[in-house]
């Protein structure tokens, strides 16, 4: 009985739909936990701000302008999920899109370059992201800039 | 096994196929939505500008599928972590993966009324 359950266990069948846990600790193995421990994490911040602005925000009539952000973002709370949000989503995404290419570009050389203008592209782009909640500044009236 | 255009496909190489476009295409809209939200930073007239790209019929398909896509990639992302975590999972696989899939659909129907709300044809 017990050795029929166990030889219906499916270890690397590829039907369990996942990549399997990395044999030798590493870098590649401290990657697939995070993929798990974000994922967690993304269950409440993801999901979380999907709910409150496509759900929330549409049955109390409110409308996601500037005034809304100058609201939220000057509660601390807000600014810290927000942040949170953004790094994990970013880190998890750009690590799963990294696993993506390794599954489809196999020559050597031309991974590495994909990989590389991937994560240059990145990490430009979550510095901009960070800066944006970072030094969003709720007081702010009205800009004279370039483009107002 | 379900067959889709031509291709014999089992519902787990479907799901699997579904966890990564969905992931993907998450991570799509994540780029897109920081650059939109940088708008923030050049003050109220622009920001409110920017938001208005959305009040329309088209984007609010693009914000339900977008919702699609994460309500399906969370519950197979559990899924899989639960049955990496909990081997002896595994046997239970396929009503698993259905779950997930038959969820997804289910709490598809009261957010994509939410969501549209305004552009159904009763209001
Ligand atoms: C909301 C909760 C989420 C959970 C529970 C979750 C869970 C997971 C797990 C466990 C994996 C690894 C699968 C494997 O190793 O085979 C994964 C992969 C991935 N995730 Fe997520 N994730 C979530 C949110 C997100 C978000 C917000 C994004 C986009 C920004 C994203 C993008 C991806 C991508 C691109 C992959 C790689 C897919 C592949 O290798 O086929 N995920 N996710």
């Amino acid at each position: 009985m017990t050795s029929r359950t166990r030889a219906r266990v499916i270890y690397t069948n590829p039907s369990r739909a996942a990549r399997p846990k990395p044999e030798a600790s590493g870098r590649e193995r401290f990657w697939w936990y995070f993929m798990r421990v974000s994922g967690l994490a993304l269950v409440l911040l993801a999901l979380g701000h999907m709910f409150i602005m496509h759900v929330l925000v549409v049955l109390t009539g409110d409308e996601i302008n500037f005034a809304f952000v100058q609201s939220r973002w000057g509660s601390p709370f807000w600014r810290i999920y927000d942040f949170a949000l953004l790094v994990l989503a970013f880190l998890h995404g750009v690590n799963g899109a990294r696993v993506v290419i390794g599954d489809y570009v196999t020559h050597r050389t031309a991974r590495s370059l994909v990989i590389g203008l991937l994560l240059a592209i990145s990490g430009i782009w979550l510095v901009l992201g960070m800066a944006i909640i970072v030094f969003f500044d709720p007081t702010t009236q009205s800009v004279s800039g370039p483009l107002s | 096994m379900i067959n889709l255009f031509g291709y014999r496909l089992s519902w787990a190489q479907l799901a699997w196929f579904g966890h990564r476009a969905s992931g993907l295409g998450v991570l799509l809209f994540l780029f897109l939505h920081i650059v939109e939200t940088s708008t923030v930073l050049l003050g109220p007239e622009v920001y409110d500008f920017t938001q208005t790209f959305y009040q329309n019929l088209p984007a609010k398909l693009g914000e339900v599928m977008l919702m699609a896509a994460l309500v399906y990639h969370s519950l197979n992302g559990l899924r899989v972590i639960a049955m990496d975590f909990w081997p002896s999972l595994t046997v239970y696989y396929r009503p698993l993966t259905y779950g997930v899939i038959g969820a997804t659909v289910v709490a598809m129907i009261p957010l994509g009324i939410i969501m549209t709300r305004g552009y159904l044809p009763w209001g």
